[in-house]
């Protein structure tokens, strides 16, 4: 089938491409950990109950896979600009290809500081849950495939770094403050509370600290599900076909 | 309608191609319009046109990139609006910008860009080494991209445009960048391609290159095909030889030679190009001495007198108005800019 090998042949260059960059790797690791270390110790006074970890270390997780999705139509940028798009474009290899096998990558390296940072919250008192974890990541996965499709057409579209730039940051911060990361939205007013449902990162975060915590039966988690797959399915249809025509 | 079937020998087939962008503020820019190509198999067919004359925006429609604005286009024997999967797998590209990539190696970009095209991994690789040999890539072919000189890169590109061994090959301004040595290097390839039987479409903003290489050429100006035909059919139809004159004391003189030799039956043409003066005689041993002559009664001074046999700069000087000099392009690769 074209679709898998020329996403495998693709993603092998994104990964490589990753690998040959070692600050990169430096900074997607030292991030979350900052957080920890830096954050967490400050929410201790307004949790109850429970190790502070359990509350946060979740959250981080969501907002790790929002910011690598939102950060992936930077690469596109400077491909764009270097004529590697078309080049891959003028090929037959499959346009789905083209768009995931890039965002699948930028996955892969995620998990991968996803499981570092749970052996270190572990290692802090953070309750592990194992089948909560392995559900919490395909939920990770759609989030961070649904934004990145999103960065990519967007970067598509607007073709240059600033005016992608300001798109992409001026939606980030309203999504991220309205999703309960940090802190848990229920303790806002009424009317954050309602326009937080209009936020797909806000169902990830809540359904997070659900299956963290290995309640599968948590109503956050199938509406995290029934909200981030048809999300998912339309903005990848949507960037495939940005990727067919609109690329100028 | 076109009937393709009727040419069995036509690559490429365009109709009454047309594309326009929607720029900033509501203005749209009418990059193509009604464009109408012939290729046929084997041909190295040239776009001959300033900067913004529309080459690239008609390259990237006829490789599928760029979604066709009006009129259709069958490039390989396939409709390029309703088939591009089976146009894209007949045809190479190689954009004016290039497309390889700073953070691989020549090589892996090669193999790649190969199984890309479908080829399994053996043929790939067999047919990698041999383009790094039939480019000149082999001193280079193991470092990063980012590392390449211009001349080395470009040389890369080509050979990524190469790597399925396509049909028709679309180049644009393939010789940016190259100094002599590899632009002849390069326009040998060429040859060596369409003596196999690939037919190429290239643009070229180098008078020399479309006169060397191409067998027949468009000039392409503000979208539109001003001239066709195969270089000499076109300098053919600028007669005769042509004098430039350059004039010691700027516009005054312009109007006073003007006047002047505008009547004389030995000039055919005449034309003024900033502070220059061109025109086309028939012969020019005969007519010198006698312009000569006319310019030192009157008191005419001169910087500097040249007559040669037409160019395609001739060529489009006479379609445009314009000469493709002063529109930014040049001659050879010293006017070249990336
Ligand atoms: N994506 C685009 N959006 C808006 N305008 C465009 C776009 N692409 C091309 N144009 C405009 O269309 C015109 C033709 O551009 P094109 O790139 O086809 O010229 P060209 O003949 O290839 O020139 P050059 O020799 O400089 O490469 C130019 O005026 C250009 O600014
Ligand atoms: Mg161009």
């Amino acid at each position: 089938m074209t679709l898998a090998r020329d996403t495998l042949l693709l993603a092998r260059r994104s990964l490589i491409h990753a690998l040959r960059n070692p600050v990169w790797l430096f900074v997607g690791v030292s991030t979350p950990l900052l957080y920890l270390a830096l954050f967490a110790p400050l929410l201790k006074h307004y949790i109850a109950h429970g190790n502070v970890l359990d509350e946060f270390l979740p959250g981080i997780l969501s907002l790790m896979a929002f910011a690598s999705g939102s950060g992936q139509g930077f690469g596109t940028i400077f491909e764009l600009r270097a004529g590697v798009i078309e080049r891959f474009r003028v090929t037959p290899a499959s346009r789905l290809a083209i768009l995931v096998a890039p965002i699948l990558a930028s996955m892969l390296m995620m998990f991968v500081f996803d499981a570092l940072l749970v052996a270190v919250g572990a290692a802090f008192g953070f309750g592990v849950h194992w089948l909560g974890l392995l559900v919490l990541a395909v939920l990770l996965g759609l989030l961070m495939m649904m934004w990145a499709a999103f960065s990519i057409a967007m970067a598509l579209l607007t073709k240059e770094i600033s005016a992608f730039a300001a798109v992409i940051n001026g939606l980030n911060l309203p999504v991220l403050l309205l999703a309960g990361v940090l802190l848990q939205i229920s303790v806002g007013p009424e009317w954050m509370r309602v326009l937080a449902h209009f936020n797909p990162l806000y169902y990830v975060v809540e359904a997070s600290r659900s299956l963290a915590a290995g309640s599968f039966g948590s109503d956050h988690v199938w509406q995290a599900f029934a909200v981030l797959v048809p999300l998912c399915a339309l903005v990848l249809a949507w960037a495939t076909r940005v990727f067919r025509t609109a690329v100028a | 309608m076109i009937k393709v079937d009727e040419h069995p020998d036509q690559v490429i087939t365009v109709r009454a191609l047309r594309k326009s962008f929607s720029g900033r503020r509501g203005k749209t820019v009418e990059a193509v319009r009604g464009v109408d190509i012939d290729v046929l198999r084997g041909e190295i067919f040239g776009f001959l046109g300033p900067n913004g004359a529309g080459k690239t925006t008609t390259l990237r429609m006829l490789t599928t990139l760029l979604p066709i604005g009006s009129g259709t286009a069958i490039v390989a024997g396939q409709d390029v609006a309703r088939e591009p999967a089976r146009v894209r797998a007949r045809i190479g590209y190689v954009s004016q910008i290039g497309g390889a990539d700073d953070l691989d190696t020549g090589r892996e970009s090669l193999l790649l860009q190969g199984r890309l095209y479908g080829g399994d991994a053996a043929s790939v690789a067999a047919r990698t080494e041999e383009l790094i040999g039939l480019l000149d890539l082999g001193d280079f072919a193991n470092r990063r991209v980012a590392t390449y000189s211009g001349g080395q890169r470009r040389r890369l590109d080509v050979a990524l445009g190469l790597v399925h061994s396509p049909h028709v090959l679309f180049l644009d301004e393939p010789s940016t960048g190259l100094d002599p040595q590899n632009r002849a290097n390069l326009w040998e390839r060429i040859e060596d391609l369409r003596a196999a039987g690939t037919t190429i479409f290239l643009t070229t903003h180098y008078l020399d290159e479309a006169d060397a290489l191409c067998d027949r050429v468009a000039i392409i100006d503000h979208g539109r095909i001003v001239a066709l035909g195969s270089p000499s059919e076109l300098k053919r139809e600028v007669a005769g030889q042509s004098v430039m004159l350059s004039l010691r004391d700027g516009a005054d003189a312009i109007t006073q030679a003007t006047a002047l030799l505008e009547p004389l039956p030995i000039v055919r043409e005449l034309s003024a190009l900033d502070g220059d003066l061109r025109l086309y005689v028939e012969d020019g041993g005969e007519a010198l001495p006698a312009l000569l002559r006319l310019l030192d009664e009157h008191h005419i001074g001169l910087h500097s007198i040249n007559l040669a046999e037409p160019t395609l700069d001739d060529v489009f000087l006479r379609y445009t108005g314009r000469s493709l000099r002063d529109t930014g392009a040049g001659e050879g690769p010293e006017g070249a800019e990336r």
